[in-house]
């Protein structure tokens, strides 16, 4: 067996068994006195290992991911006004290498903006980066290091002066548990910005349980720290997935996503804010269809908001998308509409040839 | 802890590694992906919204 394994992004790191450590670190050592010693402890840590590779609880995922179902079925994510054009051109496939040009006007929450990105991504790190025409960038380097999991740095850099930001990450999934740590904006000098640790862990194939604390230090010398609970709940064929983080704050943050079926996904939120102030709760419930050419998201939520997103292909290069909100309660809409293009350098031989095996990068 | 000349010292090069990381990301990154991509395209090509 190679010491350094490929881990494919998603997939649980492989754990080094104790006697494998020993075996690397001593290669040609006969057995010494002090591994007779240990031998009990080793060997009973292996039966530990055993015991919970034959639980199979299989990886909870990340603490962040949690609830991304939900999220990518709703459209609150997806959701513009205005008008839009997305131009991207496809470079390379493998390693997946393009450039996006990108227009929006006439939205009434945002100013018109062009932005100009290019997206590097091949199996072990994914490059991205974007800038506007104020000369705003954004941009997320994500680098997987084979066992040791994947560090992720995200930024915002900007001219304005206090609109800039840092993120940094590191993720790892072990055998059935996965901890993240995060900094925004971690200061050198003082030690300020927020600081997020997470931890979650498969109890049984279905649940998994977790803890996540986020220190605050606005100013140095004074730290405030709150720690929520994560639960993550799924159905045995998959099918549906619920997640809930408490915190003792008083807030509730619920999700639940359901396959229906192939082509179409239902989901739901629930988010309750419960202060000494006043209560507030807000949930919303949508579906997404997914047709040959097109995809349909209709969502409603309490606030009284009805909307719809249609993504239509024309043909694979093109892609028309129109999307709505009728705000019953304030009497406010939203309509948008945008065209996605995309277009290739590359011949048809070229791109058959490529596709053949399109790395994952870790995401 | 640091003195007050390194905690200068610090701020510095962090504002120059900012300076550095708006100007420089966006090439950096289309050089990768200029290096590594198969088959290689050409710069026009790479840059212009329509071509």
């Amino acid at each position: 067996m190679s010491g350094y394994q490929q881990v494919a992004p998603g997939e649980a790191a492989p754990v080094l068994q104790q006697n494998e450590v020993a075996a690397k670190l001593h290669p040609e050592q006969p057995k010494s006195a002090s591994e007779s010693v240990l031998s009990p402890i080793t060997s009973t840590y292996n039966r530990f290992m055993d015991w919970r590779k034959s639980l199979n609880l299989g990886s909870p995922g990340t603490a962040e991911a949690m609830g991304r179902e939900a999220k990518t079925t709703l459209l609150s994510n997806f959701i513009f006004d205005g008008a839009r054009a997305d131009l991207t051109k496809g470079i390379s496939l493998n390693p997946a290498f393009q450039v996006t040009h990108s227009f929006s006007l006439g939205s009434q929450q945002a100013p018109p903006n062009y932005s100009f990105g290019a997206v590097y991504a091949d199996a072990k790190s994914f490059l991205q980066g974007a800038v506007d025409h104020t000369g705003t960038l954004t941009g997320r380097a994500n680098q997987s290091f084979a066992n040791l999991g994947t560090g992720k740095i995200q930024a915002q850099l900007s001219e304005v002066p206090g609109q800039s930001m840092i993120q940094l990450e590191h993720d790892y999934q072990g055998l059935d548990y996965s901890i993240n740590g995060k900094a925004m904006n971690p200061s050198l000098v003082d030690g300020t910005g927020i600081y997020i640790g997470s931890y979650l862990q498969s109890i049984t194939p279905n649940i998994a349980l977790g803890l996540e604390t986020l220190v605050q230090r606005p100013q140095p010398g004074i730290s405030e720290s709150l720690t929520s609970y994560l639960v993550r709940l799924s159905g045995s064929n998959r099918d549906w997935l619920a997640t809930a983080q408490i915190n003792p704050s008083g807030m509730l943050e619920a999700t639940y996503h359901h396959k229906l079926s192939d082509k179409v996904d239902a989901a739901a939120t629930l988010q309750v804010i419960n202060r000494p102030q006043g209560k507030e709760a807000s949930a919303s419930l949508g579906a997404k269809y997914d047709f040959r050419m097109a995809s349909f998201r209709g969502q409603l939520d309490s606030t009284g908001k009805v909307s719809a997103l249609l993504e239509q292909r024309f043909t694979p290069a093109f892609a028309f998308l129109v999307a709505g909100e009728i705000d019953h309660l304030k009497n406010a809409s939203k309509f948008g509409v945008g065209i996605m293009l995309e277009s290739t350098t590359m011949t048809p031989e070229e791109m058959n040839a490529a596709m053949q095996s399109v790395p994952q990068p870790p995401i | 802890m640091l003195s007050d000349d390194n905690k200068e010292r610090v701020t510095k090069a962090v504002e120059v590694a900012k300076v550095a990381a708006h100007w420089g990301w966006v090439p950096f990154v289309i050089y990768v992906g200029f290096v590594n991509a198969n088959p290689k395209p050409s710069l026009i090509k790479l840059l212009s919204p329509l071509a």
